[in-house]
């Protein structure tokens, strides 16, 4: 499902939260709103689902207007899992059945989504009683059960602990693929977004400031401010991709004040700051850590590093 | 503690002997106390839903004009409604005083905010996201409602039994504006003020287990549909 956002502002409070001229999402299977908190990635959402409406413009889906298609056209889900009293199997079979779905055809999707989301085992269980992790899965199976056009996922994977978190990141690629749907999903985490998506929209402060290949982007962000969102380590009008800087000579070198030197479990790193900015330097296997306090040299590739205009878009 | 026995001995008789007077009197409780509520709910669970659930500038005056509400003195309601409705009030031409609709009205006042007030803590409750998630699935307005007050059953119903309960047992508005006529306006509170003035204290204990019973009997039902739903 091919989704438009034409002309698009919404505005609350005097604040502009959206601003959208013009922006088509949809044409890769799994598209992701990458963007911080504030960017307007919830609102997009919500106006795709039709649950706000735009102060000016339109949101079409497949050319109609979201309000209107939403209903058939869309499966929402919510940040939080919320579930109404009951089983899970009762919670999935109230969607369908608002959904229209024949009671004959409820129980095959109910049970395959059930599996394909891992929660088969759960469906005889009370919704208000899962954990937080069988709840987002319970949460994705009642969505992916109504075999919509359009899957929005909002922040999947917020608010889980960290086991929990990392199995569903595991096994979220196998549930998307499962589904006929063009999904959306909104994150502010770029692995999320580079390990899910096949296309990114980045958001910020209300605009689309980049979209493409979700590696191209974060590897070329087309202006300075999305390349600092996107963990570069952005040196007035240069920006040096995340992990990119090692301490010691190299293509492009800087001169760097050490701060404090960490142990990352796989390698140490130094922590300091380059031209005043904080920035982070791998420190070579068998190199001896620079002495916090000290100034030494750190390089990157000269590949890495990206050059910005005055007016803060990508030079080449 | 012998009166007490005599009082529940009297009660137990009067039930059993089918005495005319207090039949009417329990029903006349039942009928006005059962529609002020009944009105209150009408009015009271769509006024806390939307208290819960919309927000709009002066909503916690209206919130905490709600909360006041819950605990005002059923005779200062009573005071208010006999000001209104006595023949040389606003509301007097309507010819409405000392008739049980004036009960009725002065009970819907006093149960009213009530329920606004459990309703609008029942649906607080509820998690901000539910009607959305219920719009996003398809269902329309009033299935949403219909939907969302199954979700706040428990809340609706404790709603309900805190507005029956506390005009069941109120006297002082009824007094008031019922004025405590013998076959007309008479109430099991009132009545059981007069058999105490007149000295009767076993027929007034009686007249009092017997309003006990029907609050009992009343919440019993109350009760059990709330447990069973939930």
């Amino acid at each position: 499902m091919e989704v438009r956002f034409a002309g698009v502002e919404v505005e609350k409070g005097g604040r502009r939260l959206l601003d959208l001229p013009e922006l088509t999402v949809g044409r890769a299977a799994v598209t992701a709103l990458l963007g911080p908190n504030g960017a307007g990635k919830t609102t997009a959402l919500r106006l795709m689902a039709g649950l706000e409406r735009p102060g000016r413009g339109q949101v079409l889906l497949d050319g109609e207007p979201a309000e209107r298609a939403a209903r058939r056209a869309v499966s929402y889900a919510f940040q939080r899992a919320v579930f109404l009293r009951g089983t899970v199997r009762e919670n999935l079979e109230l969607a369908l059945r608002l959904r229209g779905v024949p009671a004959a055809e409820r129980g095959r999707r109910i049970a395959r989504a059930a599996e394909v989301c891992g929660v088969g085992h759960l469906l005889g269980r009370d919704a208000l009683r899962l954990s937080g992790g069988e709840a987002q899965r319970a949460n994705l199976a009642r969505a992916l059960a109504l075999d919509a056009g359009l899957l929005l996922l909002d922040e999947p994977l917020s608010g889980l602990d960290g086991p929990s978190r990392s199995a569903l990141l595991a096994d979220l690629p196998a549930m998307l693929a499962a589904t006929r749907a063009t999904v959306v999903l909104v994150t502010h985490d770029r692995d999320e977004a580079l390990l899910l998506a096949r296309e990114l929209v980045l958001l910020l402060d209300g605009r689309a400031a980049a979209q493409g290949l979700p590696g191209e982007v974060v590897r070329r962000p087309p202006t300075a401010a999305a390349a600092a969102f996107l963990g570069h380590t952005v040196l007035g009008q240069e920006a040096v991709l995340p992990g990119a800087l090692t301490v010691g000579p190299g293509e492009r070198e800087f001169a760097f004040a050490v701060e404090r030197v960490v142990d990352l479990g796989t390698h140490l790193a130094a922590e300091g700051r380059v031209r005043g900015t904080p920035a982070r330097a791998v420190i070579p296997p068998g190199a001896p850590p620079p002495a916090p306090g000290s100034e030494v040299t750190v390089s990157a590739p000269a590949a890495a590093v990206l050059r910005y205009r005055d007016d803060g878009r990508l030079a080449e | 503690m012998g009166e007490l026995w005599a009082g529940i001995r009297e009660a137990v008789q009067l039930i059993l002997s089918g005495d005319r007077e207090v039949r009417e009197i329990a029903l006349r409780t039942v009928y006005v106390s059962g529609l002020a509520t009944f009105l209150a709910m009408l009015t009271g669970i769509p006024a806390g839903y939307a208290l819960a659930r919309r927000r709009f500038p002066g909503r916690t005056l209206v919130l905490g004009a709600v909360n006041t509400g819950m605990g005002m003195p059923p005779v200062v309601v009573g005071l208010v409604v006999w000001l209104l409705l006595v023949r040389s009030g606003p509301l007097g031409g309507l010819e409405l005083i000392y008739t049980r609709e004036a009960m009725v009205l002065a009970q819907f006042l006093i149960a009213t905010p009530l329920v606004i007030g459990f309703t609008a803590a029942a649906v607080q409750a509820l998690p901000p996201e539910l009607p959305e998630l219920l719009q996003v699935l398809g269902a329309g307005p009033v299935r949403r409602l219909w939907l969302l007050a199954r979700e706040a059953r428990l809340g609706l119903l404790a709603a309900v039994m805190a507005g029956f309960g506390g005009v069941v047992s109120e006297v002082g508005a009824s007094m008031a504006v019922g004025g405590n006529l013998q076959g007309e306006t008479r109430v099991l509170t009132t009545a059981i003020v007069t058999e105490t003035s007149r000295g009767n204290t076993e027929r007034a204990l009686a007249l009092g287990l017997i309003l006990l019973g029907l609050a009992f009997a009343v919440n019993l039902v109350l009760t059990r549909a709330q447990q069973r739903s939930g």
